[in-house]
């Protein structure tokens, strides 16, 4: 899909007005805005419990949530998870969300549910970012090591050609040499032109993928940062450690 | 004691009847699966399938082929009328489960009740697809019906292997039965796969009861003992696999023929039901699941 240049910048690829989920009386999410440029890796950061994953499944509308949703300047505030899959918005959950009794091929296949056409053409290119799937195709999702499992959810993610790909802690439980290595995949697909919003809770890592930040508290936004205007940690530990 | 010509007999009475029952359990894994959901209303799709054909047959007298073609799409809309109907709304409301499986049964009731102030409670059949018969091996006699029933059951299990492991829908059922979260973030439209479990769980139901119909007979209040049976097949094969379900009613159909030639017809019922105790009492997950996820794995 191509944007006017003239576009790009200005228009948001997606943006969020006061949305805000609850599970019975508790608001976990307080009415929230935020917005991802075209071209951007945007982390969210924040302690355990603080409303991350929420605001993941309110944006994706796997949990029932208010407030308006933008895509591109469109108003698709009224689109159920799958009808924002078709608009390329494709999420990783937290704890990777595979089909565990299926094969690491039907996973891919299934992967690109709204572009069967290309699966052959999408399998290359996931392979090429992914090797490690080639060799383990017939095997079971469910059998997979922690790091093939998470990128298999990547490469399944990709399947379905996302414009935003939004990931869910993608490096959790991982030995930090494999969640460097998916981390740096994640930037060569933003430097492939994909949106990135991705939940990291390792705020070094996320600090250097990041253009930008938004640090996440007690079910609201507290801060927005610019990755490069962070001058030490410390001006980030003031507000994460609230 | 029955003599071993009665034992035979019994087995390929029993192997006939299981695929019913076997067929009639995949119905139950595939709505399962798609939502959750156990519908206790699978016999009545059984029965409809024998009393739609049936009715066709006699009162347009149009061909078998053409009554056939013509009973299953018919039967796989009063399955999606289930599900808008009763299924969706339910689940919209944020029903429980157990409130909406409550509901399935109602449901049954209300068909077998609607069936038999419109039909009456006249037993009806129809003749064999292939007349003549049956086929003597020895003292051992095959009625032909019962080749249709393996053949059609056979072709019908490839069928559906094909469809859940080859086409591009089938996969998606199947996501769905395993992460339907994840499914729905990946563009498919669960509620459009729960439509689409029910319309092929009742066109299964109905291509069963056309096929049984001719061995026996078909009536109003049919489909309660093939729902139980076709329950007891799904939940021995370990709940919503449907090879474990096709397996499970060759099993049940045979040990109630050979109960009834050993034991009387009376303890048909009593066959079933123990076994399945034994069963669950020694695999709980049923009998089919010991290598794989078990029964509540979502
Ligand atoms: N299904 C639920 N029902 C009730 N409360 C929930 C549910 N899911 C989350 N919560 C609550 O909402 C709050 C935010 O949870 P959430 O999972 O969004 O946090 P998180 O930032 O993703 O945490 P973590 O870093 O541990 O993944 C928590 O207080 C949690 O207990
Ligand atoms: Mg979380």
């Amino acid at each position: 899909m191509s944007v006017p240049a003239s576009d790009k910048g200005n228009v948001p690829l997606l943006e969020a007005r006061d949305i805000s989920a609850s599970y019975g009386q508790v608001q976990a999410l307080k009415p929230t805005s935020l917005h991802i440029a075209e071209g951007e890796l945007v982390t969210i950061l924040g302690p355990n419990g603080a409303g991350k994953t929420t605001l993941m499944r309110a944006l994706t509308r796997l949990t029932a949530s208010k407030g308006n949703l933008f895509f591109r300047g469109e108003d698709i505030t009224g689109l159920s998870t799958h009808r924002l899959a078709r608009r390329g918005i494709i999420m990783v959950q937290e704890g990777r969300g595979l089909f565990p009794q299926m094969s690491v091929r039907e996973n891919l296949v299934i992967g690109a549910f709204l572009h069967s056409a290309e699966t052959d053409a999408q399998m290359t290119s996931v392979f090429e970012l992914f090797p490690r799937l080639k060799e383990r195709l017939d095997q079971l999702a469910g059998s997979l090591s922690g790091g093939e499992q998470q990128m298999l959810a990547i490469g399944r993610a990709l399947m379905a050609k996302p414009q935003l790909l939004m990931l869910d802690e993608p490096s959790l439980g991982l030995a930090p040499r494999v969640a460097f290595e998916i981390l740096g995949t994640l930037r060569e697909l933003n430097r492939r032109g994909i949106g990135i919003l991705l939940v990291e809770q390792k705020a070094p890592l996320a600090l250097k993928l990041a253009q930008r930040v938004y640090v996440i508290a007690l079910g609201k936004i507290v801060a927005e940062l610019k990755t490069d205007e962070i001058k030490s940690h410390h001006d980030l530990a003031r507000y994460y450690l609230h | 004691m029955p003599s071993l010509v009665e034992f035979l007999q019994s087995i390929v009475n029993g192997v006939g009847v299981g695929l019913i029952y076997g067929l009639v359990g995949i119905g139950f894994c595939v709505i399962y699966n798609a939502s959750g959901i156990v519908n206790f209303a699978q016999g009545v799709f059984v029965m409809l399938g024998g009393m739609v054909c049936e009715t066709l047959l006699s009162q347009l007298g149009i061909p078998l082929i053409v009554a056939v073609v013509l009973t299953i799409p018919l039967v796989a809309i009063s399955g999606i009328v289930m599900e808008l109907a009763i299924v969706r709304p339910m689940m919209h409301r944020g029903a429980t489960l157990f409130a909406i499986i409550l509901a399935t049964l109602a449901a049954q009731i209300m068909i077998e009740r609607i069936t038999l102030l419109t039909f009456g409670d006249r037993p009806r059949t129809y003749h064999e697809f292939t007349t003549g018969g049956p086929l003597k091996i020895g003292d051992v006699a095959i009625g032909y019906q019962l080749f249709w029933i393996l053949g059609c059951g056979a072709l019908l299990v490839l069928l559906l292997w094909l469809f859940f492991t080859r086409t591009r829908t089938g996969r998606a059922l199947r996501a769905c039965s395993q992460n339907r979260e994840a499914a729905q973030l990946l563009g498919i439209p669960v509620a459009r796969m729960m439509l689409i479990a029910f319309a092929l769980s009742a066109a299964l139901g109905a291509i069963a009861g056309i096929l049984v119909t001719p061995t026996q007979y078909t009536a109003y209040n049919v489909g309660t003992p093939f729902g139980v049976n076709g329950f007891i097949a799904a939940i021995i094969g370990g709940f919503g696999r449907a090879g474990g379900a096709l397996a499970g009613g060759l099993l049940l159909g045979v040990l109630q023929a050979l109960a009834i030639v050993a034991l009387g017809a009376g303890f048909k019922n009593v066959a079933a039901l123990s076994f399945l105790l034994v069963v669950l009492l020694f695999f709980p997950n049923g009998l089919f699941a010991g290598f794989g996820k078990s029964a509540k794995a979502h």
